[in-house]
């Protein structure tokens, strides 16, 4: 059968009012599935300021877009219009648009880096009560958790989990981090209420956590709900404790005054033991501060803070950076801080490989600069 | 600074015919030319409705032809590397969650749009997976009327 084609009788209005996107199989397969109603209704966002990339955000993931111009052009076909259809014969089909770019999706890290310089200045301490009171005029440096939905180039899941590892609080709508220093005082509180009330790590009572704090350390209960949430999980009011998080949180805390003058090894551990209490001293352990601290070259048993989270993301500047720390590094040393850029050991030696070069001498591998472009 | 894009659930678009719809989605049909199909015209609106050519996929070897004028275009159905999402635009002035209206240009970047009211909004209406492509240069046809 022929089929008469035509440019559509709105044609001239209806130009670049399409377009096509090239999608991921895992995107493919969530569309269709909403076509078949086998999911809940969808939507998409692309997010971007001006100045930007643009991405695309599924409701878990975020994904970079691109423009690719064809050298070819795509018609886009359909049947005309059913109030037309008189005027066209028997399954005559119409060009609706010419299309000569697709828009192409890779998989792409959530930008949540921005979320740093959003909210400097506007750490969550003790003081806040205070300045609750004179609130009004500070209305304009507030930012909040729906401006960061549209700014931040990031699907809701994803940046909901980066608020919670940033450990960022929203208090009603406001998005407020917070003092790392403050934290761990609080954790201290919880510690000795869960020994004092006599809780279960696995199933903590939520509500009697919250109302202490509340009475006895005028804690808002949106705050001690969202720590709880960060250090564990909540089900059915119950908080199954991740000590262990705690554990490093606290310890963190105590490690972080020694950024320039180190500290023996046995009295950062006394400090930390004092600071969680007898019930749960079994769990300090250096281990938790792994990628957190460097042992001084000249004496293993001094400790500095040095984290790997204030290192560049990119690989090679990261590796500058560790090789100016220090010239040589054994592999055990440098692994915890290349921990959050490799996903796994694999991944940590290629880098290795590309970034740095290994020598063997009566100690082992050493790893050194791979360039020394200053001599 | 959000473009919304919705999918859209079901339609009541007209379906194309069979020997159309068969090729990947019962509604659309994407046809790839070498190069654009340029017409004269004074007013683009000219060209509204107009006729282009003749359509034709062979039922028994599948093959698509495109006859415009005195030229005859081959062609094949080719399965796509990647299944396409075909996006319309809606533009609704109904009360959109954001005041304020961005489009894309062709790079993929976000440039303001001034207008308040009205919010650009996508529709994903289709997935595509195969499509026409008319890959040979357009022979002539001589000793046929037209």
């Amino acid at each position: 059968m022929e089929h008469d084609l035509s440019f559509s009788p709105s044609s001239s209005t209806d130009g670049s009012s399409y377009k096509l996107m090239e999608l991921p199989q895992d995107l493919c397969t969530l569309i269709e599935d909403s076509f078949d109603h086998k999911s809940t209704p969808l939507s998409f966002s692309v997010k971007g300021q001006p100045g930007e990339d643009a991405v695309l955000c599924t409701s878990e993931k975020t994904y970079t877009m691109r423009s690719v111009v064809l050298s070819n052009s795509v018609l886009i076909v359909t049947p005309p219009p059913d109030a037309l259809s008189t005027d066209f014969s028997d399954g005559a089909v119409v060009i609706r648009d010419q299309v000569n770019e697709i828009i192409e999706l890779a998989p792409s890290v959530p930008k949540l880096y921005k979320l740093g310089g959003m909210l400097r200045g506007r750490d969550y301490d003790e003081h806040q009560e205070d300045e609750d009171e004179n609130e009004e005029n500070e209305n304009n440096n507030k930012f909040t958790y729906e401006e960061a939905k549209s700014q931040i180039q990031a699907s809701d899941a994803e940046l909901d989990h980066g608020l919670k590892v940033r450990h960022i609080l929203n208090i009603r709508g406001e998005l407020r981090p917070i003092s790392p220093s403050y934290l761990a005082r609080l954790l201290q509180l919880f510690l000795n209420l869960l020994v004092s009330l006599a809780l279960s790590l696995d199933a903590a009572h939520v509500e009697r956590l919250s109302s202490a704090l509340a009475d006895e350390h005028q804690i808002p209960r949106t705050v001690s709900t969202q720590i709880m949430s960060w250090f564990g999980d909540i089900k059915e009011g119950k908080w199954k404790v991740n000590i262990e998080s705690v554990i490093k949180e606290v310890g963190l805390e105590t490690l972080r005054r020694y950024k320039d003058e180190p500290i023996e090894k046995d009295i950062l551990l006394a400090k930390w033991k004092g600071l969680v209490g007898d019930t749960y001293e079994c769990f300090v352990s250096l281990s938790l501060l792994s990628g957190n601290y460097l042992a001084l070259p000249n004496d293993m048993n001094k400790l500095k803070y040095f984290p790997a989270s204030s290192l560049p993301v990119d690989p090679a500047p990261r590796f500058a950076d560790l090789f100016l720390t220090r010239s040589r590094w054994k592999v055990e040393d440098i692994s915890p801080f290349l921990a959050d850029i490799a996903i796994n050991s694999k991944e940590r030696d290629k880098l290795l490989l590309k970034f740095a070069r290994g020598t063997t001498d009566a100690e082992g591998v050493w790893y050194t600069a791979r360039a020394q472009y200053n001599g | 600074m959000i473009i919304p894009i919705t999918i859209a659930s079901s339609s009541t678009n007209p379906k194309l015919p069979p020997g159309l719809a068969k090729i990947s989605h019962d509604e659309i049909v994407l046809v790839e030319l070498q190069g654009t199909l340029e017409v004269e015209y004074n007013h683009p609106s000219e060209r509204d409705g107009k006729l282009v050519g003749k359509l034709k996929v062979e039922e028994a070897t599948n093959k698509p032809t495109l006859r415009i004028g005195h030229h005859l275009l081959e062609g094949k159905i080719a399965t796509l590397p990647k299944p396409l999402a075909v996006l319309i635009r809606s533009n609704t002035t109904s009360s959109a969650p954001s005041d304020r209206v961005y489009v894309h240009d062709q790079e993929g970047d976000a440039i303001m749009n001034h207008i308040d009211t009205v919010t650009a909004n996508w529709n994903v209406v289709a997935i595509v997976k195969r499509k026409i492509v008319f890959y040979k240069r357009p022979m002539p046809i001589v000793g046929r009327p037209t």
